[in-house]
């Protein structure tokens, strides 16, 4: 029987006082951002990061190999979670993204991403090197299933973060530069294709991000008012509970997609700082992980939830900073979002069994 | 593993590019992001400053500011719009089709409220209130305007006031001035528009994005502008104004003493009123009316004197020598110089009279003959030594009326002695000079503000004494009292039982052929003169008539108990 002290210290700290830290930083930015709004969302925010860290723990204890079969039902449930809520989710903000189950409201794109990198990883764990085309193809697929689902909810954000783990997954699995090359040449040629599939909104967010004046206070207003905010904040911040952007309801979705934007205006350029150099920290730590993994498994795993995790905080701040258009990409760890935040706090769970699994403890 | 550090790069990339924004946001761009939100998040409720009474010598109001109602529309809060504008539209009597119309115009931001009628009486005002929860997004609310109790009266002294122009706020703007403020245009409105303005309060609020009032940040007390006392006196000014009725003409009432407007009268006038309301189509009328309301007669506007100027010749010629009061000239009827014949107005001739009788009479040949004997020369100096063509130096706007300055021949210096001919004055002039004959000899300087706020402004000193002796003045009077004391003098209407009034008749030639200008001038009471006054009616007949008869009027009031 382990204790609780030896299993704390069994832990990689590197992974999660990083996590940890952003988390309870995303905790205190939402009490200053649900003041106005609805300070109820704090408390369930408070209550879903106490749910992910335990389901952390929980999953952190597991053998990550001796449930690898159960990724495939974890993935199929997770898909049928999606075609559900296609059929009879609540319409929010123009999308159905939400099931909502015993009054709760569940995002079933978030446990989307966490299965879909877990098959991927155990799918192409076992695959030869360079991967034959037949295998890119497969995992193409089991990637764009959920891709396509998420996209049209429509949530391009999301979708596009399917694209992003698996290419990075690929890559990392061993994919040869001629495929690549052809990946990148047929982006190149469907991209303006794609222009046509886009919703009408998801255009006008592109043209509004190239130039935020053409609507000020339409689709532009939002990305206008948060970079006001982050501005304002200068190099101390305007203090906690105190940014006017936020708490006079200037910045629009400031719980869920624009906490940042909160961190900019009340905690300054030193606040962003220390959310980015602790994202750093963290994504550094995961790709050491992947690096002294020699299982394939393992390693793959921990590229799946890297690609996840930097792609969404680099655009999620980006977003919100006025550097790439508004796709609805919450940042990790921080954003409102029960589903989200159980679903990245048992990614790095995987991630703790996976060092647990690969390097001797000390203290077993 | 090659692959996976490549990730590590891509990321530490990504995340440095993102300081970098970081930095240019909130460090380069910090302070300009600030001043951003800090507008997002303040608003201004300016307060405007009720505007200074402007009283009489005596505190009774001319012009006071009363409370009336604006008619808004609060966009964002609309919901029925056709139903609001047949409402409002019944009453205030304007059909929806203007009302949206106006709100078309005046529609700015969701949260402003855009008005559609800008003055409503206070009934309809309530009614609309009364009505107002069942029709979301009206407005009705309570505004200070400009009031002026007489309408009409001193219309000229007071002025106006309109809305700046679009040249003038960025110069009014460090004073507070608004688009919506109005400013002085004319006269006293104008002359002392800052310190009737007052400085306008406000308050500053925090308000959210949907610019709802959060809370209170700051606010400044309006002050209200400075009261101005003048040295008018209402009823006399009524007074005169009743007289003159409906005839165009000025009339201008000065204390002898110190020059002292006691009342200043210009007909036809405007209602300085409408300007204030912003009543579209009377000011539109008093602008066009080709009577021309707006010019001041009493100040603005010039004349011919006609025989009013026999005053200065005569004094001219006695301090001159040329003549004696007892110097006695024959009026066959009329004056033959070249080959030139000007007419007495008594074409059978007056006969021989000396300087009390000719003033009596108004005799042309007469002071043709003693002009003569003045010649050009002294002839002008004397009118510009009395104030004619120069500005009298009062604070308002006038003219300076015009004598000739080139050489005259004897037919013209002929006319000139009876005030024809290249000659104008103004009312205000003119009763500057019947102020000389008044108070024994000092040119006095006209002056109509009395106190602003707490500063007294005392009557400046006279701007000079004339070069007539006591003896010439003195003899001057004896005929002025003729004028109107003895039976057969030209002024005989102003004549009264209950004071004595010393005055001299004018009627003067226009280019409208049997049209004059009717002129009286003069002061009373003759033994301790309290009223120097200059009259005069447009195209108005003889100054023995109508002009005349408004001194009797003006000097019986002066004298009665419990008056000036």
């Amino acid at each position: 029987m382990v204790t609780p002290m030896k299993a704390v210290r069994s832990m990689d700290l590197g992974l999660v006082l990083p996590a940890l830290v952003l988390t309870l930083l995303g905790g205190l930015t939402m009490v200053s951002a649900a003041a106005t709004l609805n300070p109820a969302l704090a408390v369930r925010h408070g209550w879903w990061i106490a749910l992910g860290l335990a389901a952390s723990f929980g999953v952190s204890r597991l053998d990550y190999r001796r449930w690898s079969d159960l990724a495939w039902p974890a993935y199929v449930l997770a898909l049928a979670a999606l075609v559900l809520v296609l059929a009879v989710g609540a319409v929010r903000l123009g999308a159905t993204r939400w099931l909502s189950l015993f009054g709760v409201s569940l995002q079933p794109s978030e446990p989307m991403k966490l299965t879909t990198v877990w098959l991927l990883a155990r799918y192409l764990a076992g695959q030869p090197t360079p991967l034959p085309t037949r295998v890119l193809v497969t995992s193409l697929a089991l990637a764009g299933v959920p891709a396509f689902l998420v996209f049209i909810q429509p949530d391009l954000g999301s979708a596009s973060i399917f694209c992003v783990m698996w290419l990075g997954m690929v890559w990392a699995a061993g994919m040869s530069r001629r495929h690549l090359a052809w990946l990148a040449g047929g982006l190149t040629v469907l991209l303006p294709l794609g222009w046509h599939v886009l919703k009408d909104y998801q255009r006008d967010r592109l043209m509004v991000f190239l130039n935020p004046q053409i609507d000020p206070l339409g689709a532009g207003y939002t990305i206008i008012q948060s970079v006001i905010a982050i501005g304002s904040g200068r190099l101390w911040g305007r203090g906690w509970l105190s940014g006017t952007q936020n708490q006079l309801s200037f910045l629009p979705e400031r719980h869920s997609d624009f906490i940042f934007s909160v961190i900019g205006e009340e905690w300054g350029f030193l606040g962003c700082l220390a959310v980015a150099g602790l994202f750093a920290l963290l994504l550094t730590r995961i790709i050491h992980l992947a690096q002294d993994t020699s299982e394939p498994y393992g390693r793959l795993l921990a590229v799946g939830v890297f690609s996840w995790l930097a792609y969404q905080a680099c655009v999620n701040m980006g977003m919100v900073m006025g550097l790439f258009p508004v796709v609805g990409i919450p940042l990790p760890l921080m954003s409102y979002g029960g589903t989200a935040m159980g679903s990245a706090w048992m990614a790095l769970g995987f991630l703790q069994s996976v060092r647990r699994r690969n390097f001797a403890p000390r203290n077993f | 593993m090659n692959r996976l550090v490549r990730f590590q790069w891509l990321v530490s990339v990504t995340l440095g590019l993102l300081v970098l924004r970081l930095l240019h946001l909130q460090m380069i761009r910090g302070g300009y992001y600030r001043t951003l939100a800090e507008q997002n998040r303040l608003r201004l409720v300016p307060e405007q400053a009720p505007r200074g009474l402007v009283v009489d010598r005596r505190g009774r109001l001319l012009a006071s500011n009363q409370t009336v109602f604006r008619v808004a529309i609060v966009p964002q809060e609309l919901e029925d719009f056709p139903d609001v504008l047949s409402r409002v539209g019944t009453l205030v009597r304007r059909s929806p089709d203007v009302l949206r119309r106006a709100y078309n115009k005046a529609r700015s931001l969701a949260f402003i409220p855009a008005t559609i009628v800008s003055h409503v009486p206070k009934d309809v005002a309530i009614r609309l209130e009364e009505e107002r929860w069942q029709l979301p997004g009206l407005l009705v609310k309570p505004e200070t305007v400009r009031h002026y109790p007489g309408d009409t009266r001193a219309a000229h002294l007071l002025g106006h006031l309109s809305q700046p122009t679009a040249e003038e706020l960025p110069k009014l703007k460090p004073y507070g001035v608004r688009p919506r403020h109005l400013v002085g245009r004319l006269g006293l409105e104008r002359l002392l528009d800052q310190e009737l303005r007052g400085r306008s309060g406000g308050l500053m609020v925090e308000v959210d994005h949907r610019a709802r009032q959060v809370r209170v940040v700051g606010a400044r007390d309006a002050v209200p502008g400075e009261r101005v006392e003048l040295t008018v006196d209402v009823p006399l000014q009524s007074l005169i104004e009743q007289a003159l009725g409906d005839q165009a003409g000025a009339v201008v009432a000065l204390d002898p003493a110190t020059g002292e407007v006691l009342a200043m009268v210009s007909r036809p006038a405007f209602s300085p009123e409408a300007f204030a309301v912003s009543d579209t189509a009377a000011v539109t009328e008093s602008l066009e009316d080709p009577a021309s309301p707006m010019l001041n007669r009493a100040a603005v506007g010039v004349y011919q004197p006609g025989s009013i100027v026999k005053l200065i010749v005569a004094a001219a010629a006695l301090e001159a020598g040329v003549i004696t009061p007892s110097t006695v000239l024959e009026c066959p009827g009329s004056l033959t110089i070249g080959d030139r014949t000007i007419h007495c107005w008594n074409r059978d001739g007056h006969g021989p009279m000396n300087l009390r009788e000719a003033l009596m009479q108004s005799c042309n040949v007469y002071f043709m003959k003693v002009g003569r004997r003045l010649g050009a020369a002294r002839l002008l100096e004397a009118m510009k030594d009395a104030g004619l063509s120069y500005r009298t130096g009062w604070p308002l706007e006038e003219q300076p009326g015009h004598l000739p300055a080139r050489r005259l021949s004897e037919g013209e210096v002929a006319l000139l002695s009876i005030g024809q001919g290249e000659i104008l004055v103004t009312a205000l002039q003119i009763a500057s000079v019947a102020a000389i004959f008044a108070n024994g000899g000092a040119l006095v300087q006209p002056w109509v503000i009395r106190r602003v706020g707490e500063r007294e402004f005392p009557p400046p000193p006279p701007r000079r004494r004339v070069k007539w002796s006591p003896q010439t003045i003195d003899a001057v009077r004896v005929g002025m009292k003729a004028v109107v004391n003895d039976p057969s003098g030209t002024g005989m209407r102003a004549m009264s039982v209950l004071v004595t009034i010393a005055g001299k008749t004018g009627t003067a030639q226009t280019h409208v052929e049997g049209q004059t200008h009717g002129w009286f001038v003069g002061y009373c009471p003759m033994e301790h003169p309290r009223v120097a006054l200059a009259i005069i009616t447009e195209y108005g007949g003889a100054g023995g008539d109508l002009p005349a008869e408004i001194a009797r009027t003006v000097c019986e009031y002066v004298v009665a108990p419990e008056t000036l």
